[in-house]
């Protein structure tokens, strides 16, 4: 057994992908060994789920070697994967709701009498299963939609055993489960690997790193940096090796003196996104918002700018309580949204530069309804100047700007407003570093210039280098609050996952 | 701004052409049919061509346009035409005041555009199944409201006048309805390319999410447009039932497709493929041209139909050909 053990299920090697300019892997290995729970980490972008999409046949690396099960393969197909006996289980259930437990367990694998689908084996099977693996007396014509999350993550988990699978690929599975319901999963993993069977374990919650795997490969920027015991070594070290300590001249520093409060929310609640939030952000100040993913953060942010109207609370701007109940309303009150998803929220790519950039505030470019080309190219020239655009000219088109420059025709929309709020999700995502140095900088002008920042973002360096202060959202609760002095990446990192500041909650 | 000192490369220039396929193709078959039909080019045929054709689908081919750069579609544009003309004809039977019609025709063809506006922003139906459910519903309304399709023909001497008013005076040499044709042109065109409106129906018609992030009033602008669209149909609903002295059932579904053909075809002379009010005109003139023609020259109605369809796919093919494979 020791030695079986030691013997690869799974060696990808030297594996690199780009997507255009973004080198999302680069020469990245990973090798699972058979009947081990092998964990996967990296802070966002690490390139953790490339190199799963890689593995599932999904996308094809530009360069690199795939072993499975001791064979080289070189087209991995989605089809191929599941032959070999590789199997996902993905973070949104992917099974058929109005499917009932058998058919789940057994799609596409039917048991058959010549060409009729044997039903009473089907069910039979899968109660077989469902009671040898888990214990478990589910009901095989029970609906997948009746059942709870973690009973439909052990369908799917049935469902790859019924077909002999080797190994499992578990993408944050624990994300919509109570810990009643991890520690049953856990359990199972558990047996399933004392059975011979090797699972990847990709998770943001470090304490449940530590406590169910026995190896984990640590990524960052794209590549393996270390495989570790999380037993020896401990979260505090894997944290570590996730984030790029080199911060260098990236954050440039600033003085500003903070003024009264622009901003303040009270209790705000929305349900099953986030609970009782209560900050306050002030004139010249950039506040730090950060939280894993399912958090509640986003949804956070979407009540702040009226995409989503909250349950409970109240949101008052400049002592003054507002209706928030759409973005027009939320515009009106000079609040800036710069949104994640700059291609379906921040900029229309097939219009240009000037019409962009006046989008929000046509109100000064106008002369009696009419749109006034003088004034558009005074104050749209002026902000390509001041932010310094690179284009030929105001009417070219955002769509063959570069991603920095985007970006910054975004942020140029809510200069033209005058906003006074500015709510920043993610601002330098897919941003090159120069463009990232230069958006810092305008940030900080900003805030000089008497508005207040709201800064969201999962890359905690830009959190640790840019902001006064940094708030963390743990599983929808504002659980943590970091001055400029207190925050590291480490501390952040941690309190976003859960762990206890030890010190904070021993004075408290 | 391009940059001269450089020379563009051929495939820019290419591109730069293709814009001007479909002014091509429009010259060559101007130029065609005025050698294969000695009749084309003369002066009563251009008269009646644009007088009965092209004026009344280039009012709705333009209202389309305005549909679709604000990314919809409007499949009710016949219902719009035909309510319009259907509350005005029997208005103006029942004895009531020319004017008064005139306004109740436009605001039967603004409800219709209202009932679109409604169903597309407050039920949030796609604008493709919206109208279509209000064509099919429109066109049930007038077989009922005209027992079973009946036209109702106001041919006596009594209205001659008020019909000749609409479509046979001129003002200054130039027959009333083209110099309608040319206000609504110039209003849509201002509205659409130089107006603060243009610009959220062109960024709804763009990318709708960068609208709404941007503080736009998505729903009324977007209502905003099935409205305006609508009521401009109405005109030309005012304007058919005038020339024929009748309100025809079902008569304005005839403008549906030749309208969408002529915003779509109109949209190859844009770089960037975007609907325009002169595009638009230029698809209507091709359209009605080619069909004039060859009814010039001696097709029948069937194989007109097929010639149409050889010049949409001729004009498209050379357009978006000489853009090259990339695009």
């Amino acid at each position: 057994m020791p030695l079986d053990t030691q013997s690869a299920i799974i060696e990808m090697q030297g594996i690199s992908k780009r997507f255009g300019p973004v080198r999302a892997l680069e020469e990245a290995s990973l090798t699972i060994h058979r009947g081990r729970i092998h964990g996967l980490v990296g802070a966002n972008g690490a390139g953790k789920s490339t190199i799963i999409k890689v593995l599932a046949g999904i996308l094809r690396p530009d360069a690199g070697t795939i072993r499975i099960d001791g064979q080289e393969v070189t087209r991995l197909t989605p089809a191929l994967v599941e032959k070999l006996g590789v199997h996902f289980i993905h973070q949104d259930r992917l099974l058929v709701p109005t499917a009932t437990v058998a058919e789940a367990i057994f799609l596409r694998h039917e048991p058959r009498i010549g060409p009729f689908l044997n039903l009473r084996a089907m069910r039979r099977r899968s109660a077989e299963l469902l009671k040898h693996y888990f214990d478990l007396d589910l009901p095989a014509d029970a609906l997948v939609q009746d059942l709870t999350t973690a009973q439909q993550k052990i369908v799917q988990i049935t469902r790859a055993l019924a077909q002999e699978a080797k190994v499992l690929v578990l993408d944050e599975p624990t994300a919509a489960l109570v810990k009643r319901e991890v520690d049953s999963l856990f359990r199972v993993l558990r047996r399933l690997r004392d059975d011979g069977i090797s699972v990847i374990f990709i998770s943001h919650y470090m304490q449940e790193i530590e406590e169910i795997c026995d190896e984990v490969t640590v990524m960052r920027n794209g590549t393996d940096v270390g495989v570790v015991d999380p037993r020896q070594s401990g979260i505090d070290e894997i944290v570590a090796m996730m984030i790029n300590r080199d911060m260098g001249e990236m954050y440039p520093a600033r003085s500003v003196a903070i003024g009264a409060p622009v901003l303040e929310v009270q209790g705000l609640s929305r349900d099953g996104s986030f609970r009782n939030v209560s900050l306050t952000l002030r004139a010249g100040e950039i506040v730090g918002l950060t939280g894993l993913l399912g958090s509640g953060v986003k949804e956070l942010v979407q009540c702040l700018f009226g995409l989503d109207r909250p349950d409970a609370g109240r949101v008052a701007i400049d002592g003054q309580e507002v209706a928030l109940g759409s973005p027009v309303q939320a515009v009106g009150r000079r609040i800036a949204l710069l949104p994640e998803d700059r291609r379906a929220h921040g900029v229309a790519m097939g219009l240009s530069i000037a019409d962009n950039i006046a989008l929000a505030s046509m109100q000064r470019y106008a002369k009696g309804g009419l749109v006034s080309a003088a004034k558009e190219a005074a104050i749209v020239d002026g902000l390509i100047r001041d932010l310094s655009i690179k284009t030929p000219h105001r009417h070219n088109l955002v769509r063959n700007l570069s991603g920095g420059n985007q970006q910054k025709v975004a942020i140029a929309k809510w200069l033209s407003c005058q906003s006074r709020i500015y709510v920043l999700d993610e601002p330098t995502v897919a941003v090159d570093v120069g463009a990232k140095v230069e958006i810092y900088n305008l940030m900080n002008r900003l805030a000089a210039e008497g508005a207040a920042i709201l800064l969201m973002s999962s890359e905690l360096e830009e959190l640790v280098g840019m902001c006064d202060r940094t708030l963390v959202i743990y599983r929808g609760e504002l659980i943590d609050e970091f001055t400029r002095a207190e925050a590291d990446t480490d501390s952040l990192l941690a309190a976003a996952s859960g762990a206890a500041r030890k010190t904070a909650r021993e004075t408290a | 701004m391009l940059n001269l000192s450089t020379p563009m490369p051929i495939e820019e220039r290419l591109k730069a052409i293709s814009n001007y396929a479909v002014i091509f193709a429009l010259v060559v078959i101007v130029a065609g049919f005025a050698i294969a039909a000695p009749s084309f080019l003369t002066g009563a045929n251009l008269y009646n061509l644009i007088l009965n054709n092209v004026v009344m689908l280039a009012i709705v081919a333009i209202a389309m346009t305005i549909v679709v750069s604000s990314g919809g579609i409007d499949l009710s544009v016949g219902v719009s035409v035909d309510m319009a003309s259907m509350a005005f004809i029997m208005l103006l039977k029942a004895g009531v005041f020319v004017g008064t019609a005139l306004f109740a025709g436009i605001g039967a063809a603004l409800v219709v555009g209202l009932i679109n506006a409604i169903l597309i922003t407050r039920l949030r139906i796609s604008p493709f199944l919206a109208t279509l459910g209000i064509l099919f519903i429109g066109q049930s309304v007038q077989k009922i409201a005209s027992g079973g399709g009946k036209p109702v023909y106001l041919a006596n001497a009594k209205f001659a006048p008020t019909f000749n008013a609409i479509v046979k005076s001129e003002v200054l040499g130039i027959p009333t309805p083209m110099l309608i044709l040319a206000a609504i042109a110039i209003a849509v065109y201002v509205l659409l390319h130089k107006s603060v409106f243009g610009r959220y129906i062109r960024a709804l018609g763009a990318q709708p999410g960068v609208a709404w992030y941007s503080g736009i009033r998505v729903p009324f602008h977007t209502s905003l447009v099935y409205i305006i669209a609508a009521g401009l149909c109405g005109v030309t609903g005012i304007l058919l039932s005038s020339t024929v002295k009748s309100y025809v059932p079902l008569s304005g579904d005839g403008y549906l497709l030749d309208a969408i053909g002529a915003c779509f075809i109109g949209t190859t002379i844009s770089a960037q493929r975007r609907p325009s009010v002169l595009g638009t005109l230029i698809g209507v003139l091709l359209l009605a041209v080619t069909r004039n023609g060859l009814l010039l020259v001696g097709w029948n109605f069937y194989w007109q139909q097929v010639g149409i369809g050889l010049l949409v796919f001729a004009v498209l093919a050379l357009s978006f050909g000489l853009r090259g494979r990339g695009h």
